[in-house]
Protein backbone atom coordinates (compact mmCIF):
# COMPACT_ATOMS: atom_id res chain seq x y z
CA UNK A 1 0.00 0.00 0.00
CA UNK A 2 1.26 3.04 -1.21
CA UNK A 3 1.09 6.62 0.72
CA UNK A 4 1.70 10.01 -0.85
CA UNK A 5 3.64 12.04 1.54
CA UNK A 6 2.24 15.49 1.09
CA UNK A 7 4.90 17.58 2.39
CA UNK A 8 7.81 15.67 1.01
CA UNK A 9 5.08 15.53 -2.33
CA UNK A 10 6.33 11.63 -3.36
CA UNK A 11 4.44 8.44 -2.93
CA UNK A 12 6.31 5.77 -0.68
CA UNK A 13 5.31 2.25 0.02
CA UNK A 14 4.12 1.97 3.74
CA UNK A 15 6.19 -1.32 4.36
CA UNK A 16 9.17 0.13 3.53
CA UNK A 17 8.23 3.63 5.40
CA UNK A 18 7.72 1.21 9.17
CA UNK A 19 10.18 -0.77 8.00
CA UNK A 20 12.92 1.63 7.90
CA UNK A 21 11.30 3.10 11.42
CA UNK A 22 12.15 -0.82 12.39
CA UNK A 23 15.41 -1.30 11.52
CA UNK A 24 16.34 2.12 12.67
CA UNK A 25 15.11 1.73 15.95
CA UNK A 26 15.89 -1.59 16.44
CA UNK A 27 19.74 -0.69 16.19
CA UNK A 28 18.94 2.38 18.39
CA UNK A 29 17.55 0.27 21.17
CA UNK A 30 20.72 -1.63 20.74
CA UNK A 31 23.49 0.73 20.89
CA UNK A 32 21.51 3.04 22.90
CA UNK A 33 21.51 5.91 20.18
CA UNK A 34 18.71 7.76 18.20
CA UNK A 35 19.79 6.77 14.90
CA UNK A 36 19.27 9.87 13.31
CA UNK A 37 22.58 9.85 11.94
CA UNK A 38 21.21 6.73 9.84
CA UNK A 39 17.53 7.51 9.52
CA UNK A 40 18.59 10.80 7.68
CA UNK A 41 20.83 9.47 4.93
CA UNK A 42 18.26 6.66 4.10
CA UNK A 43 15.10 8.50 4.05
CA UNK A 44 17.28 10.66 1.08
CA UNK A 45 18.38 7.32 -0.29
CA UNK A 46 14.78 6.45 -0.96
CA UNK A 47 14.10 9.87 -2.61
CA UNK A 48 12.89 11.70 0.34
CA UNK A 49 14.54 15.10 -0.83
CA UNK A 50 17.03 16.37 1.55
CA UNK A 51 15.38 19.39 3.53
CA UNK A 52 12.82 17.01 4.56
CA UNK A 53 14.41 13.89 5.19
CA UNK A 54 16.78 16.40 7.94
CA UNK A 55 13.34 18.72 9.11
CA UNK A 56 11.00 15.52 9.50
CA UNK A 57 13.92 13.69 11.25
CA UNK A 58 14.54 16.35 14.10
CA UNK A 59 10.21 16.28 14.57
CA UNK A 60 11.12 11.81 14.89
CA UNK A 61 13.66 12.69 17.06
CA UNK A 62 11.74 14.58 19.42
CA UNK A 63 9.07 11.79 20.47
CA UNK A 64 12.45 9.06 20.65
CA UNK A 65 14.26 11.84 23.22
CA UNK A 66 10.74 11.84 24.92
CA UNK A 67 9.65 8.00 24.82
CA UNK A 68 13.87 7.93 26.20
CA UNK A 69 14.17 10.18 28.55
CA UNK A 70 10.99 9.28 30.77
CA UNK A 71 13.29 6.09 32.06
CA UNK A 72 16.65 8.20 32.80
CA UNK A 73 14.10 10.27 35.13
CA UNK A 74 12.91 7.79 37.05
CA UNK A 75 16.48 6.42 37.68
CA UNK A 76 17.51 10.42 38.67
CA UNK A 77 20.39 10.00 35.48
CA UNK A 78 19.28 13.71 34.70
CA UNK A 79 21.52 16.36 35.50
CA UNK A 80 18.67 19.73 34.81
CA UNK A 81 21.16 22.14 35.57
CA UNK A 82 23.64 20.74 33.61
CA UNK A 83 20.76 19.86 30.59
CA UNK A 84 19.58 23.35 31.10
CA UNK A 85 22.76 25.33 30.31
CA UNK A 86 23.23 22.35 27.05
CA UNK A 87 19.55 23.32 25.69
CA UNK A 88 20.43 27.13 26.10
CA UNK A 89 23.44 26.82 24.09
CA UNK A 90 21.91 24.07 21.76
CA UNK A 91 18.82 26.45 20.69
CA UNK A 92 20.73 29.35 20.31
CA UNK A 93 22.76 26.98 18.15
CA UNK A 94 19.99 25.01 16.42
CA UNK A 95 18.37 28.72 15.48
CA UNK A 96 21.82 29.22 13.82
CA UNK A 97 22.40 26.07 11.99
CA UNK A 98 18.46 26.33 10.45
CA UNK A 99 19.59 29.39 9.04
CA UNK A 100 22.49 28.55 7.68
CA UNK A 101 20.77 25.35 6.47
CA UNK A 102 18.41 28.05 4.35
CA UNK A 103 20.77 29.99 3.09
CA UNK A 104 22.93 26.81 2.02
CA UNK A 105 19.94 25.17 0.31
CA UNK A 106 19.19 28.77 -1.85
CA UNK A 107 22.84 28.52 -3.25
CA UNK A 108 22.58 25.28 -3.74
CA UNK A 109 25.28 23.58 -1.55
CA UNK A 110 23.25 22.53 1.15
CA UNK A 111 23.45 18.42 -0.17
CA UNK A 112 27.17 18.77 -0.27
CA UNK A 113 27.28 20.33 3.09
CA UNK A 114 25.30 17.57 4.73
CA UNK A 115 27.39 15.54 2.98
CA UNK A 116 30.56 16.74 4.36
CA UNK A 117 29.29 17.22 8.02
CA UNK A 118 28.37 13.13 7.85
CA UNK A 119 31.76 12.52 6.74
CA UNK A 120 33.68 14.13 8.88
CA UNK A 121 31.76 14.23 12.50
CA UNK A 122 31.60 10.60 11.28
CA UNK A 123 34.67 9.65 10.74
CA UNK A 124 36.21 10.87 13.83
CA UNK A 125 33.41 9.57 16.33
CA UNK A 126 33.67 6.26 14.62
CA UNK A 127 37.21 6.38 14.60
CA UNK A 128 37.64 7.28 18.42
CA UNK A 129 34.57 4.84 19.36
CA UNK A 130 36.69 2.16 17.49
CA UNK A 131 40.01 2.07 18.92
CA UNK A 132 38.24 2.97 22.40
CA UNK A 133 36.79 -0.59 22.24
CA UNK A 134 39.50 -2.08 20.76
CA UNK A 135 41.53 -0.82 24.10
CA UNK A 136 39.54 -1.83 26.18
CA UNK A 137 38.59 -5.12 24.91
CA UNK A 138 42.00 -6.07 24.74
CA UNK A 139 43.41 -5.21 28.12
CA UNK A 140 40.69 -6.92 29.88
CA UNK A 141 42.09 -9.96 28.69
CA UNK A 142 45.20 -8.53 30.08
CA UNK A 143 44.94 -9.18 33.66
CA UNK A 144 46.45 -6.36 36.38
CA UNK A 145 46.36 -3.50 33.87
CA UNK A 146 46.40 -0.73 35.45
CA UNK A 147 43.13 2.29 35.20
CA UNK A 148 43.67 5.94 34.04
CA UNK A 149 42.83 8.65 36.26
CA UNK A 150 39.08 9.84 36.20
CA UNK A 151 39.10 13.33 36.32
CA UNK A 152 42.22 15.84 35.10
CA UNK A 153 42.29 19.56 35.80
CA UNK A 154 43.53 21.64 32.09
CA UNK A 155 42.63 25.07 30.84
CA UNK A 156 39.15 24.57 30.43
CA UNK A 157 39.11 24.41 34.65
CA UNK A 158 39.93 28.21 34.52
CA UNK A 159 37.22 29.76 32.70
CA UNK A 160 34.94 31.84 34.48
CA UNK A 161 31.33 31.80 35.60
CA UNK A 162 32.14 29.05 37.29
CA UNK A 163 28.85 26.55 38.48
CA UNK A 164 28.19 24.02 40.92
CA UNK A 165 26.67 20.40 39.07
CA UNK A 166 25.74 18.77 41.79
CA UNK A 167 23.98 15.89 39.96
CA UNK A 168 27.18 15.65 38.04
CA UNK A 169 29.77 16.29 40.76
CA UNK A 170 31.59 18.97 38.92
CA UNK A 171 32.17 22.77 39.54
CA UNK A 172 33.17 23.91 35.83
CA UNK A 173 32.74 27.39 34.25
CA UNK A 174 29.12 27.30 32.34
CA UNK A 175 30.64 28.53 28.81
CA UNK A 176 31.78 24.91 28.32
CA UNK A 177 28.93 23.24 28.36
CA UNK A 178 27.06 26.54 26.75
CA UNK A 179 29.47 26.22 23.50
CA UNK A 180 28.93 22.70 23.40
CA UNK A 181 25.61 23.23 23.49
CA UNK A 182 26.01 25.60 20.74
CA UNK A 183 28.52 23.75 18.25
CA UNK A 184 26.30 20.37 18.48
CA UNK A 185 23.20 22.36 18.16
CA UNK A 186 24.22 23.82 14.52
CA UNK A 187 24.85 20.42 13.61
CA UNK A 188 21.78 18.83 14.73
CA UNK A 189 19.76 21.29 12.21
CA UNK A 190 22.34 20.78 9.63
CA UNK A 191 22.68 16.76 9.85
CA UNK A 192 19.20 15.92 10.68
CA UNK A 193 20.25 14.20 14.02
CA UNK A 194 19.80 14.39 17.56
CA UNK A 195 23.57 14.94 18.28
CA UNK A 196 24.03 12.28 20.91
CA UNK A 197 26.77 10.71 19.31
CA UNK A 198 29.15 13.44 19.75
CA UNK A 199 27.29 15.19 22.81
CA UNK A 200 27.43 12.28 25.05
CA UNK A 201 31.34 11.68 24.45
CA UNK A 202 32.11 15.77 24.31
CA UNK A 203 30.00 15.37 27.78
CA UNK A 204 32.57 12.18 29.21
CA UNK A 205 35.87 13.08 27.87
CA UNK A 206 35.29 17.35 27.19
CA UNK A 207 33.27 18.27 30.70
CA UNK A 208 34.02 15.00 32.92
CA UNK A 209 30.79 14.30 33.59
CA UNK A 210 30.29 10.69 35.22
CA UNK A 211 28.74 7.94 32.90
CA UNK A 212 25.90 7.54 34.85
CA UNK A 213 24.35 10.96 34.10
CA UNK A 214 25.14 11.70 30.41
CA UNK A 215 22.79 9.64 28.59
CA UNK A 216 20.14 10.92 30.40
CA UNK A 217 20.91 14.54 29.98
CA UNK A 218 21.98 14.36 26.51
CA UNK A 219 18.73 13.44 25.59
CA UNK A 220 16.84 15.60 27.79
CA UNK A 221 18.55 18.65 26.05
CA UNK A 222 18.26 17.05 22.70
CA UNK A 223 14.42 17.39 23.41
CA UNK A 224 14.91 20.95 23.02
CA UNK A 225 16.88 21.35 20.57
CA UNK A 226 14.94 18.88 17.83
CA UNK A 227 11.45 20.78 18.85
CA UNK A 228 13.48 24.22 17.94
CA UNK A 229 14.21 22.52 14.77
CA UNK A 230 11.05 21.08 13.75
CA UNK A 231 9.23 24.48 14.84
CA UNK A 232 12.04 27.03 12.75
CA UNK A 233 11.70 24.53 10.02
CA UNK A 234 7.75 24.68 9.92
CA UNK A 235 8.08 28.11 9.63
CA UNK A 236 11.17 28.99 7.13
CA UNK A 237 11.18 26.10 4.55
CA UNK A 238 7.88 24.30 5.45
CA UNK A 239 9.47 21.13 4.94
CA UNK A 240 8.57 18.90 8.49
CA UNK A 241 5.99 16.19 7.07
CA UNK A 242 4.83 14.73 10.38
CA UNK A 243 3.00 11.90 7.83
CA UNK A 244 6.21 10.80 7.09
CA UNK A 245 7.37 11.30 11.37
CA UNK A 246 4.61 9.50 12.37
CA UNK A 247 4.86 6.35 10.52
CA UNK A 248 8.94 6.27 11.06
CA UNK A 249 8.38 6.29 14.57
CA UNK A 250 5.31 3.66 14.51
CA UNK A 251 8.24 1.27 13.15
CA UNK A 252 11.00 2.82 15.52
CA UNK A 253 9.01 2.68 18.89
CA UNK A 254 8.69 -1.38 18.18
CA UNK A 255 12.21 -1.88 16.82
CA UNK A 256 13.61 -0.26 19.84
CA UNK A 257 12.19 -2.54 22.43
CA UNK A 258 13.47 -5.87 20.35
CA UNK A 259 16.72 -3.79 20.11
CA UNK A 260 17.02 -3.41 23.37
CA UNK A 261 16.39 -6.34 24.56
CA UNK A 262 19.09 -7.68 22.02
CA UNK A 263 21.40 -5.15 23.34
CA UNK A 264 21.48 -6.83 27.04
CA UNK A 265 22.91 -9.99 25.57
CA UNK A 266 26.74 -8.12 24.47
CA UNK A 267 29.30 -6.46 26.35
CA UNK A 268 29.43 -2.74 26.38
CA UNK A 269 33.00 -2.30 24.80
CA UNK A 270 31.58 -5.18 21.93
CA UNK A 271 28.69 -3.03 21.49
CA UNK A 272 30.61 0.13 21.15
CA UNK A 273 32.85 -1.48 18.94
CA UNK A 274 30.22 -2.62 16.37
CA UNK A 275 28.78 0.76 16.70
CA UNK A 276 31.25 2.32 15.60
CA UNK A 277 31.78 0.00 12.49
CA UNK A 278 28.64 0.86 11.86
CA UNK A 279 28.86 4.47 12.08
CA UNK A 280 32.19 4.13 9.63
CA UNK A 281 29.91 1.86 7.18
CA UNK A 282 27.83 5.42 6.88
CA UNK A 283 31.01 7.91 6.82
CA UNK A 284 32.52 5.52 3.90
CA UNK A 285 29.43 5.06 1.70
CA UNK A 286 29.23 8.85 1.92
CA UNK A 287 32.24 9.74 1.43
CA UNK A 288 32.52 7.25 -1.80
CA UNK A 289 29.59 9.07 -3.50
CA UNK A 290 31.34 12.03 -3.15
CA UNK A 291 34.33 11.24 -4.59
CA UNK A 292 33.07 8.64 -7.32
CA UNK A 293 32.03 10.81 -10.89
CA UNK A 294 28.31 10.99 -10.62
CA UNK A 295 26.53 9.53 -13.15
CA UNK A 296 25.23 12.95 -15.07
CA UNK A 297 27.03 16.02 -13.84
CA UNK A 298 23.99 17.88 -14.33
CA UNK A 299 21.16 17.75 -12.10
CA UNK A 300 17.64 19.85 -12.05
CA UNK A 301 15.35 20.68 -9.26
CA UNK A 302 11.70 22.45 -10.20
CA UNK A 303 11.65 25.77 -8.55
CA UNK A 304 8.21 27.16 -7.34
CA UNK B 1 -28.36 4.42 -11.75
CA UNK B 2 -25.80 2.88 -13.51
CA UNK B 3 -23.14 5.29 -13.26
CA UNK B 4 -23.52 6.04 -9.10
CA UNK B 5 -21.79 2.01 -9.63
CA UNK B 6 -19.83 2.83 -12.12
CA UNK B 7 -17.22 -0.06 -12.23
CA UNK B 8 -13.74 0.06 -14.61
CA UNK B 9 -15.46 -1.61 -16.82
CA UNK B 10 -18.82 0.46 -17.04
CA UNK B 11 -16.13 3.68 -17.29
CA UNK B 12 -14.51 1.85 -20.07
CA UNK B 13 -18.04 1.22 -22.16
CA UNK B 14 -18.70 4.85 -21.30
CA UNK B 15 -15.31 6.42 -23.24
CA UNK B 16 -16.45 4.07 -25.77
CA UNK B 17 -19.79 5.03 -26.06
CA UNK B 18 -18.17 8.93 -26.17
CA UNK B 19 -15.71 7.85 -28.81
CA UNK B 20 -18.57 6.50 -30.75
CA UNK B 21 -20.85 9.53 -30.60
CA UNK B 22 -18.02 11.59 -31.55
CA UNK B 23 -17.34 9.29 -34.35
CA UNK B 24 -20.73 9.80 -35.64
CA UNK B 25 -21.07 13.81 -35.01
CA UNK B 26 -17.87 13.57 -37.32
CA UNK B 27 -19.66 11.43 -40.14
CA UNK B 28 -22.92 13.39 -40.02
CA UNK B 29 -20.93 16.40 -41.23
CA UNK B 30 -20.35 17.60 -44.38
CA UNK B 31 -16.79 16.73 -45.61
CA UNK B 32 -15.33 19.66 -46.47
CA UNK B 33 -11.91 19.24 -47.90
CA UNK B 34 -10.20 23.18 -47.65
CA UNK B 35 -11.54 23.92 -44.61
CA UNK B 36 -8.84 23.27 -41.85
CA UNK B 37 -10.05 19.49 -40.62
CA UNK B 38 -12.40 19.04 -37.51
CA UNK B 39 -10.70 17.65 -34.50
CA UNK B 40 -12.42 16.60 -30.99
CA UNK B 41 -10.19 15.63 -27.78
CA UNK B 42 -11.21 14.55 -24.43
CA UNK B 43 -10.09 13.03 -21.24
CA UNK B 44 -11.31 10.14 -18.97
CA UNK B 45 -10.97 12.26 -16.57
CA UNK B 46 -10.21 16.46 -16.55
CA UNK B 47 -9.75 16.75 -12.95
CA UNK B 48 -7.42 14.26 -11.26
CA UNK B 49 -6.87 14.45 -7.32
CA UNK B 50 -4.22 13.74 -5.93
CA UNK B 51 -5.27 11.75 -2.14
CA UNK B 52 -3.18 10.27 0.55
CA UNK B 53 -3.45 6.87 -1.43
CA UNK B 54 -2.54 8.30 -4.99
CA UNK B 55 0.50 6.78 -6.52
CA UNK B 56 0.28 7.46 -10.08
CA UNK B 57 -2.76 6.78 -12.28
CA UNK B 58 -3.88 6.17 -15.71
CA UNK B 59 -6.01 8.35 -18.06
CA UNK B 60 -7.16 8.27 -21.46
CA UNK B 61 -6.96 10.67 -23.82
CA UNK B 62 -9.28 10.27 -26.73
CA UNK B 63 -11.45 11.97 -29.90
CA UNK B 64 -11.89 12.27 -33.55
CA UNK B 65 -10.91 13.66 -36.37
CA UNK B 66 -11.20 14.12 -40.26
CA UNK B 67 -8.21 12.31 -41.79
CA UNK B 68 -7.04 10.57 -44.78
CA UNK B 69 -4.47 7.77 -45.48
CA UNK B 70 -1.50 8.94 -44.29
CA UNK B 71 -1.86 11.45 -41.79
CA UNK B 72 -0.27 11.77 -38.56
CA UNK B 73 -1.60 13.06 -35.10
CA UNK B 74 0.75 14.38 -32.41
CA UNK B 75 -0.69 14.79 -28.62
CA UNK B 76 1.14 16.84 -26.20
CA UNK B 77 0.49 17.19 -22.16
CA UNK B 78 2.10 19.81 -20.87
CA UNK B 79 1.81 20.47 -16.96
CA UNK B 80 2.59 24.11 -15.55
CA UNK B 81 5.45 25.90 -15.97
CA UNK B 82 8.00 26.33 -13.43
CA UNK B 83 11.54 27.62 -13.28
CA UNK B 84 13.93 25.01 -13.34
CA UNK B 85 17.28 25.06 -11.64
CA UNK B 86 20.10 23.20 -13.21
CA UNK B 87 23.12 22.49 -11.56
CA UNK B 88 26.64 21.26 -12.64
CA UNK B 89 29.50 19.25 -10.91
CA UNK B 90 33.08 19.67 -11.11
CA UNK B 91 35.78 18.17 -9.55
CA UNK B 92 37.14 20.39 -6.97
CA UNK B 93 39.89 19.15 -3.88
CA UNK B 94 38.76 15.94 -4.67
CA UNK B 95 35.23 15.80 -4.38
CA UNK B 96 32.21 16.51 -6.85
CA UNK B 97 30.70 20.08 -5.97
CA UNK B 98 27.52 22.06 -7.89
CA UNK B 99 29.88 24.82 -9.67
CA UNK B 100 27.47 26.41 -12.12
CA UNK B 101 23.60 27.27 -11.60
CA UNK B 102 21.17 27.86 -14.44
CA UNK B 103 18.15 28.70 -14.17
CA UNK B 104 15.41 28.04 -16.91
CA UNK B 105 12.74 30.77 -16.87
CA UNK B 106 8.97 29.25 -16.69
CA UNK B 107 10.02 25.87 -18.50
CA UNK B 108 7.16 23.35 -18.29
CA UNK B 109 7.05 21.20 -15.40
CA UNK B 110 5.42 18.38 -17.31
CA UNK B 111 5.70 17.46 -20.72
CA UNK B 112 4.66 14.09 -22.31
CA UNK B 113 4.25 13.43 -26.23
CA UNK B 114 2.39 10.94 -27.81
CA UNK B 115 2.10 10.21 -31.89
CA UNK B 116 1.17 7.87 -34.44
CA UNK B 117 4.68 7.87 -36.01
CA UNK B 118 8.22 8.91 -35.38
CA UNK B 119 8.34 12.76 -34.84
CA UNK B 120 11.03 12.58 -37.71
CA UNK B 121 8.56 10.61 -39.94
CA UNK B 122 5.82 13.33 -39.49
CA UNK B 123 7.70 16.28 -40.14
CA UNK B 124 11.22 18.39 -40.37
CA UNK B 125 12.46 20.05 -37.47
CA UNK B 126 11.03 23.41 -38.90
CA UNK B 127 7.83 22.82 -39.06
CA UNK B 128 7.33 20.46 -35.63
CA UNK B 129 9.47 23.74 -34.35
CA UNK B 130 6.28 26.36 -36.19
CA UNK B 131 3.53 23.88 -34.44
CA UNK B 132 5.18 24.62 -31.28
CA UNK B 133 6.43 20.90 -30.73
CA UNK B 134 8.82 19.94 -28.00
CA UNK B 135 9.29 21.45 -24.15
CA UNK B 136 11.98 23.70 -25.96
CA UNK B 137 10.48 24.69 -29.12
CA UNK B 138 9.29 27.90 -28.45
CA UNK B 139 12.79 29.10 -26.90
CA UNK B 140 12.96 29.41 -22.92
CA UNK B 141 14.11 32.17 -21.49
CA UNK B 142 17.69 30.47 -19.59
CA UNK B 143 19.18 32.66 -16.58
CA UNK B 144 22.62 32.61 -16.11
CA UNK B 145 23.48 32.45 -11.81
CA UNK B 146 26.55 32.68 -10.17
CA UNK B 147 28.90 29.93 -9.53
CA UNK B 148 27.22 27.39 -7.67
CA UNK B 149 24.78 29.92 -6.33
CA UNK B 150 22.16 31.59 -8.10
CA UNK B 151 18.41 31.70 -6.44
CA UNK B 152 17.33 34.20 -9.31
CA UNK B 153 17.81 37.06 -7.08
CA UNK B 154 19.93 39.54 -8.67
CA UNK B 155 23.92 38.78 -10.21
CA UNK B 156 22.47 36.75 -13.00
CA UNK B 157 22.48 38.06 -16.29
CA UNK B 158 19.28 37.06 -18.73
CA UNK B 159 19.74 35.48 -22.48
CA UNK B 160 17.74 33.82 -24.53
CA UNK B 161 18.31 30.12 -24.95
CA UNK B 162 18.00 29.13 -28.79
CA UNK B 163 19.82 26.87 -31.02
CA UNK B 164 21.65 29.61 -32.33
CA UNK B 165 22.94 29.89 -28.66
CA UNK B 166 27.11 29.04 -28.50
CA UNK B 167 27.27 26.11 -25.82
CA UNK B 168 23.19 26.22 -24.93
CA UNK B 169 23.07 22.61 -26.37
CA UNK B 170 24.21 20.68 -24.35
CA UNK B 171 22.47 22.69 -21.60
CA UNK B 172 19.49 21.65 -23.24
CA UNK B 173 20.13 17.93 -24.09
CA UNK B 174 21.19 18.02 -20.17
CA UNK B 175 17.91 19.74 -19.13
CA UNK B 176 15.99 16.91 -21.49
CA UNK B 177 17.89 13.84 -20.08
CA UNK B 178 17.31 14.93 -16.00
CA UNK B 179 13.69 15.80 -16.29
CA UNK B 180 13.04 12.32 -18.94
CA UNK B 181 15.08 10.52 -15.81
CA UNK B 182 12.92 11.92 -13.13
CA UNK B 183 9.80 10.96 -15.17
CA UNK B 184 8.41 14.22 -15.89
CA UNK B 185 9.13 14.78 -19.46
CA UNK B 186 8.76 12.10 -21.74
CA UNK B 187 10.18 12.98 -25.29
CA UNK B 188 10.22 9.55 -27.27
CA UNK B 189 6.24 9.79 -28.08
CA UNK B 190 4.45 7.61 -27.04
CA UNK B 191 1.85 5.49 -29.44
CA UNK B 192 -1.49 6.53 -30.48
CA UNK B 193 -3.73 4.04 -32.10
CA UNK B 194 -6.47 5.56 -34.75
CA UNK B 195 -8.86 3.91 -36.20
CA UNK B 196 -9.88 4.18 -40.08
CA UNK B 197 -8.45 7.87 -39.93
CA UNK B 198 -11.43 8.65 -37.80
CA UNK B 199 -11.10 7.78 -34.01
CA UNK B 200 -7.64 8.17 -31.74
CA UNK B 201 -6.88 6.94 -28.42
CA UNK B 202 -3.69 6.79 -25.55
CA UNK B 203 -2.89 6.27 -22.59
CA UNK B 204 -1.50 9.10 -20.43
CA UNK B 205 0.26 7.82 -17.05
CA UNK B 206 0.98 10.33 -14.91
CA UNK B 207 3.88 9.32 -12.17
CA UNK B 208 3.22 9.62 -8.98
CA UNK B 209 6.01 12.71 -8.28
CA UNK B 210 3.17 14.67 -10.67
CA UNK B 211 3.38 18.49 -10.66
CA UNK B 212 0.34 19.81 -9.58
CA UNK B 213 -1.31 22.61 -11.56
CA UNK B 214 -3.53 23.62 -14.66
CA UNK B 215 -2.37 21.13 -17.38
CA UNK B 216 -3.01 21.81 -21.29
CA UNK B 217 -3.48 18.88 -23.66
CA UNK B 218 -2.96 19.83 -27.17
CA UNK B 219 -3.95 17.80 -29.91
CA UNK B 220 -2.10 18.19 -33.30
CA UNK B 221 -3.34 17.28 -36.91
CA UNK B 222 -0.67 16.92 -39.48
CA UNK B 223 -0.95 16.18 -43.68
CA UNK B 224 2.24 15.70 -45.41
CA UNK B 225 4.50 17.55 -42.92
CA UNK B 226 2.28 20.60 -42.04
CA UNK B 227 0.04 20.98 -39.14
CA UNK B 228 -3.84 21.86 -40.91
CA UNK B 229 -5.44 21.70 -37.01
CA UNK B 230 -5.26 22.47 -33.41
CA UNK B 231 -7.32 21.41 -30.40
CA UNK B 232 -6.54 22.33 -26.90
CA UNK B 233 -8.50 21.09 -23.72
CA UNK B 234 -7.61 21.74 -19.83
CA UNK B 235 -6.97 19.69 -17.29
CA UNK B 236 -6.20 20.10 -13.45
CA UNK B 237 -4.41 17.95 -10.98
CA UNK B 238 -4.76 18.98 -7.49
CA UNK B 239 -3.88 17.92 -3.94
CA UNK B 240 -7.03 16.93 -2.59
CA UNK B 241 -8.59 14.87 1.04
CA UNK B 242 -6.05 14.98 3.74
CA UNK B 243 -3.07 15.48 1.82
CA UNK B 244 -4.34 18.70 0.70
CA UNK B 245 -5.17 19.32 4.01
CA UNK B 246 -1.91 18.86 6.00
CA UNK B 247 -0.58 20.95 3.00
CA UNK B 248 -1.92 23.70 3.26
CA UNK B 249 -1.99 23.55 7.32
CA UNK B 250 1.64 23.22 6.88
CA UNK B 251 2.13 26.27 4.61
CA UNK B 252 -1.05 28.91 5.54
CA UNK B 253 -0.94 28.31 9.31
CA UNK B 254 3.16 27.27 9.73
CA UNK B 255 3.86 28.25 12.94
CA UNK B 256 0.86 26.29 14.49
CA UNK B 257 1.76 23.30 12.31
CA UNK B 258 5.06 23.49 13.62
CA UNK B 259 3.81 23.41 17.36
CA UNK B 260 1.44 20.50 16.80
CA UNK B 261 4.15 18.36 15.00
CA UNK B 262 5.68 18.98 18.16
CA UNK B 263 3.14 18.03 20.72
CA UNK B 264 2.39 15.01 18.06
CA UNK B 265 5.86 14.06 18.78
CA UNK B 266 5.86 14.58 22.22
CA UNK B 267 2.61 12.99 23.05
CA UNK B 268 3.66 9.63 21.12
CA UNK B 269 6.96 9.51 22.44
CA UNK B 270 5.75 9.82 25.98
CA UNK B 271 2.66 7.09 25.45
CA UNK B 272 4.98 4.67 23.37
CA UNK B 273 7.38 5.26 27.13
CA UNK B 274 4.19 4.04 29.02
CA UNK B 275 2.47 1.76 26.37
CA UNK B 276 6.36 -0.36 27.12
CA UNK B 277 6.47 -0.26 30.63
CA UNK B 278 3.62 -1.50 31.46
CA UNK B 279 4.09 -4.27 28.69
Amino acid sequence: MYIYLPIAEVSMHIGIIIGLGGGVGFLSGLFGVGGGFLMTPLLIFFGIPPAVAVSTEANQIVASSVSGVLAHMRRGNVDFKMGGILMAGGVIGSSLGVALFSFLREIGQIDLVIQLSYVVFLGIIGALMLTESVRTILRSRKPGAVRGKLHQHNWLHGLPLKMRFRRSKLYISAIMPLLLGAFVGILAAIMGVGGGFIMVPAMIYLLGMPTSVVVGTSLFQIIFVTANVTLLQSIQTQTVDFVLAGLLLFGAVIGAQFGSRAGALLRGEQLRGLLALMVLAVCIKIGYDLVVRPEDLLSVELLR
Amino acid sequence: MTRASASPRDISLLVAGLVAGLAALVLAMPAAQAAPSRLVADLSDSHVDITSSYHGTDLILFGAYEGVAGDDLILIVEGPASDIAQRRKEKKAGIWVNVETLIWQQAPSFYHMFATDDLAVIADEAALRAADVGPLASGLMLMTGEAGGGNGHGGGGLTAAGATQAGSTAQESGLSRNMVNNGLWQLQPEQISTQQDMLFRAKLSLPSNVPTGDYLVRVLHFRGGVAISEKTTDMNIKKAGLSALIYRFAHDYSVFYGLFAIAFAVASGWLAAVAFRRG
